[in-house]
């Protein structure tokens, strides 16, 4: 019974800090998606001027774990005279793991679509421009949703790195709970199950809209890959 | 073809390669206003390659295409000009799975030509009418059976309104019956005037419809004749061992 009740008394300052773990992973998915995106059609470019700088943003981002991200950014910047609130760093560093990530899911839909329907376009006369825009596109982003969503939610998860800089989120606000009452496994069992609250409900409702799709976190890797990497290696110049 | 007519097509020693391996060799041909050109021979004889290098899906490693008497390739405004006046249908239909049938019909009327919206929905819908599918208009590609799916390619490359038509293999990936209404429709075509080359392993359609007959093997030319001669009577070995081996079937 005891738990409960201190739960109750934890729940307000936790709902705080769940506001701001929500904004953090907002702000950062729209920076990141964007530019994941840009990344993804700078990586799927002809020229090997454009596709390999985006190959090499895209390694670094997938390469260093975000924690090391968020302290080069929080850290590491100011000593270049740059220097933000705690929260914009964690925006800017979970943004730029968020836009490394995507990028590559968004590559794999793109690289999924069959190469008869690009040639189809040539064929039709349509711009390089008018090929992504109109045909590949569109379909693209149908196969990379389910993928997409999973992304969505280990970036969720993943904004409690942000407590590492002092941003008062969810699992910040459990710490200090815990540090006042040393009650570390209620305090933390709490910030959990708020967690899985938000995520579970996100699988149920993508489950629902996609049914047959796998929304396991861990499932960020779209169906097409393999016709992708074949296709790539077939096009290598 | 009659002398003193100007060919549409012209292909002046053209040869595909792939990563330098050369897959068509040195091969020229004149298709006339009109003409129904069939390619025929073995699988791997550059048949399919040739095709795609005349509108430069596979640019050629050596030679020129001329259309209308004009070079091809020189510049970003011959290619644009080529990839209009030439329409192509695939083995594999490459129909567009999110757009219906009349948004793939139309969406070169209205995105390379630019026409208003409507005038381009006119056209599509008169192409698709063509075809015998106008029923099927609002209908995905997913929802549409292999030869109706050909057909809406057919009609797609059409409301480009092109001066020739390339053909490859179109009635390969289908069972005999939904390939009858595929070359139902080129028959159509053909008796229209259309200017076509088709890639084919159909040899009553080749010998019917076509004009002219070119037999390929590995990426020759090997021998050219009316369809009616080179059907009947081939005068090259190769020729008659390729034709007596589809015939025995």
């Amino acid at each position: 019974m005891s738990t409960l009740n201190e739960w109750q008394d934890y729940l307000p300052d936790y709902l705080d800090g769940l506001k701001v773990t929500l904004r953090l992973t907002g702000v950062s998915l729209a920076g990141g998606l964007p530019l994941g995106l840009l990344l993804a059609l700078a990586m799927t470019a002809r020229r090997r001027t454009v596709r390999w700088p985006a190959i090499l943003l895209v390694e670094i981002g997938r390469g260093a774990p975000a924690l090391v991200v968020l302290y080069f950014v929080y850290y590491g910047l100011p000593q270049l005279d740059l220097t933000w609130s705690s929260f914009v760093c964690a925006a800017i560093a979970l943004g730029f793991t968020t836009a490394a990530y995507t990028a590559d899911i968004f590559r794999a839909g793109i690289n999924s679509i069959p190469v008869g329907h690009r040639e189809a376009c040539q064929a039709l006369g349509l711009s390089h421009g008018q090929e992504l825009r109109l045909v590949v596109l569109p379909q693209a982003i149908r196969v990379v949703i389910p993928p997409l969503i999973g992304f969505c939610i280990l970036l969720y998860q993943g904004t409690s790195l942000a407590f590492a800089v002092s941003v008062p989120e969810l699992l910040s606000r459990a710490y200090s709970q815990a540090s006042i009452t040393y009650q570390f496994t209620s305090t933390l069992v709490l910030a959990g199950l708020v967690y899985a609250a938000i995520s579970l409900s996100a699988v149920a409702l993508m489950r629902a809209r996609w049914p047959g799709r796998t929304a396991s976190v861990t499932d960020v890797e779209p169906p097409g890959e393999g016709l992708a990497r074949t296709t790539e290696v077939t096009h290598a110049p | 073809m009659t002398p003193e007519s100007k060919p549409l097509l012209t292909l002046d020693g053209v040869c595909v390669a792939y990563r330098h391996q050369e897959v068509v060799h040195d091969v020229s041909l004149d298709v006339a206003a009109g003409e129904v050109v069939a390619l025929i021979g073995p699988s791997g004889a550059g048949k399919s390659s040739l095709l795609r290098a005349i509108n430069f899906l596979e640019p050629p490693s050596k030679g020129r295409i001329l259309l209308e008497g004009v070079e091809v390739g020189g510049s970003r405004r011959t290619l644009d000009a080529l990839r209009r006046d030439v329409g192509m249908v695939f083995q594999s239909f490459n129909l567009f799975p999110h757009l219906t049938a009349l948004q793939n019909v139309m969406l070169a009327p209205e995105h390379t030509l630019g026409l208003p919206r409507e005038q381009a929905r006119e056209r599509a819908m008169r192409q698709l009418t063509h075809v015998g599918l106008a029923e099927r208009a609002d209908a995905k590609p997913g929802k549409c059976s292999g030869g109706q799916q050909q057909r809406i390619a057919i009609a797609r490359a059409l409301a480009m309104e092109p001066k020739v038509m390339l053909f490859d293999e179109p009635t390969s990936a289908l069972d005999p019956e939904l390939g009858a209404e595929v070359l139902a429709t080129m028959r159509t075509l053909a008796g229209e005037g259309m200017t076509m080359v088709v890639v084919t392993h159909e040899m009553h359609f080749a010998e019917d419809v076509a004009d002219r007959v070119v037999f390929m093997a590995d990426g020759h030319v090997v021998e050219e004749n009316s369809a009616g001669k080179l059907m009947r009577d081939p005068q090259h070995p190769r020729t008659q061992r390729f034709l007596n081996a589809v015939r025995g079937r």
